[in-house]
């Protein structure tokens, strides 16, 4: 779905942003990103959205093309909150699709679905301000999943939420994904989440941001974030990601 | 909280009627001189023989037409040159000098000007309205444009968007408010610049009533066409406020 080979990238042409960057995300793959602030994760998804250019002559390949901004295969989630304060939940949801062509009465349908499938059935014609930041996240969600892009890409998407609405809202991710086969890419500074979620987590070094370990998630699917607080392999991988992140550290201030 | 709005009511209907009947006692008695300052009833019965007889009316519509069409012209064309200087910012950068000058320069000076070009009539009196009104909505339109936020132009833009969904769906929606409190300050100064106008020179309207009431020692006239435009002012507040409701009713 994503193929990345010896990217370098740059913005003002002296100092790398991000540095040799080898990557690939299978169909169906849940990706955690994660490193410390700056370290180009953002940039990463950025240029997989074609929101950054991609360089002459380096190959950053999405769906076995070059990234086309608003491209139809992929849907973008911001870390904040990002839904219209003048449009209704429903209308926040079906956004995604009408900007992309669907008609109205079918993307209100299927906007409706994702709400009751995100929780918020009865909350349709509520604005933005009615509703807390979970619900708004929610709203995002279904408005990110009711578009049928096969590629997700998610900025920290649960960054700003308090911690018990985010195993909520974990617990739901993990559940739209199982549905739908979804590939996603996440970026997060959360390693617990990284673990919960993803298949492989990519932790990146500091700025220049390069790869420095790929971790394999041993967890079997489905998962439900409750029992992976229980279990010894969600620990022990936690521990792993967490050990070569604290490498990564000790390189850059070595 | 409804015996407060009473509470409220009744203090300030007693300091009204309190003032008013010191006001109308010291005209009476000469404590004050009648010639400058007027006399409450004298107000009430020009203000009364001012409906009757229709001037007010035909003044009033006379400025309402000014207000309103400077108003409406003002505000377009500051909406559309604000829209030409976000989408070229060098353009915006070569302007600024010009804009800025002629922002800062005191428009009722330019009275004399616009009756040389215009003439008596309406055509001055929207040219000072126009004047006041397009600066004050222009910056507020390149303020709101420029303040929309980012995430939702990133995240429109990631759907593909095109420029025209981009604009009606949210680069508009996501300006209302600071160009709302742009245009209801433009609609104040568009008033104020007609009256204006119209106390310097004008064949009619509201102004000019009130220049030659005043000119001719008519002081209870010029408190009654006083009291007309504060409820004037009022009312295209209130006008205002129902716009606003309506518009930015998801704030």
């Amino acid at each position: 779905m994503i193929d990345i080979k010896r990217l370098h990238l740059s913005f003002d042409g002296v100092n790398d942003v991000l540095s040799d960057i080898d990557f690939h995300l299978a169909s169906g793959e849940f990706v955690a990103i994660a490193g410390p602030s700056g370290c180009g994760k953002t940039t990463l998804l950025n240029l997989c959205a074609g929101l950054v250019e991609v360089p002459d002559g380096q190959h950053l390949a999405v769906a076995s093309k070059p990234p086309v901004l608003g491209g139809h295969d992929v849907a973008y989630m911001l870390a904040r909150d990002s839904l219209f304060p003048w449009l209704s939940a429903i209308d926040n949801a079906a956004f995604g699709l009408k900007v992309r062509g669907t008609p109205e009465p079918e993307a209100r349908a299927r906007a409706q679905t994702m709400l009751k499938r995100v929780g918020l059935a009865g909350y349709e014609d509520a604005l933005p301000k009615a509703l807390s930041h979970g619900m708004r996240q929610r709203v995002a969600l279904a408005r990110t999943f009711a578009m049928p892009s096969p590629l997700l890409l998610m900025d920290e998407p649960f960054g700003a939420l308090d911690a018990q609405t985010k195993l909520q809202l974990q617990d739901l991710l993990l559940q739209l994904c199982q549905e739908s086969e979804r590939s996603v890419l996440f970026v997060t500074h959360d390693l617990a989440e990284a673990v919960a979620l993803a298949d492989r987590v990519i932790i990146m070094s500091s700025r220049p941001g390069r790869i420095i370990a790929d971790v394999p998630v041993p967890l079997p699917r489905p998962r439900s974030i409750r029992q992976l607080q229980t279990n010894d392999a969600f620990h022990q991988t936690y521990a792993a990601v967490w050990r070569h992140l604290e490498e990564g550290w000790t390189h850059h201030e070595g | 909280m409804k015996a407060n709005l009473v509470s409220t009511f009744t203090k300030h209907a007693a300091f009204v009627v309190i003032i008013v009947a010191l006001w109308e006692w010291g005209a009476r008695t000469g404590v004050i001189d009648q010639s400058f300052v007027g006399s409450p009833l004298g107000i009430a019965s020009f203000t009364y023989n001012n409906l009757l007889n229709g001037r007010l009316w035909g003044d009033l519509g006379w400025t309402m037409l000014s207000v309103k069409l400077s108003f409406i012209l003002g505000s377009a064309a500051a909406i559309g040159v604000g829209l030409v200087f976000v989408t070229w910012p060098k353009f915006e950068a070569f302007c600024d000098p010009y804009v800025n000058a002629l922002n800062v320069l005191p428009r009722i000076a330019m009275v004399p000007l616009f009756i040389l070009w215009f003439g008596l009539g309406v055509g001055s009196k929207i040219a000072m309205g126009f004047s006041l009104t397009f600066f004050i909505v222009l910056s507020s339109t390149v303020a709101g444009i420029r303040g929309i936020s980012q995430d939702h132009v990133t995240l429109t833009r990631t759907l593909g968007a095109t420029s025209r969904q981009l604009f009606f769906w949210v680069t508009l929606p996501g300006a209302v408010p600071v160009l709302f409190s742009g245009l209801r300050l433009g609609l104040i100064y568009a008033f104020l610049g007609v009256v204006g106008a119209e106390v310097i020179a004008s064949e009619r309207g509201l102004g000019q009533q009130l220049a030659y009431l005043a000119s001719t020692f008519a002081i209870d006239g010029v408190w009654s066409l006083l009291l007309d435009l504060a409820l004037v002012g009022v009312f295209l507040m209130k006008v205002m406020n129902w716009l606003e409701r309506r518009l930015l009713h998801w704030q």
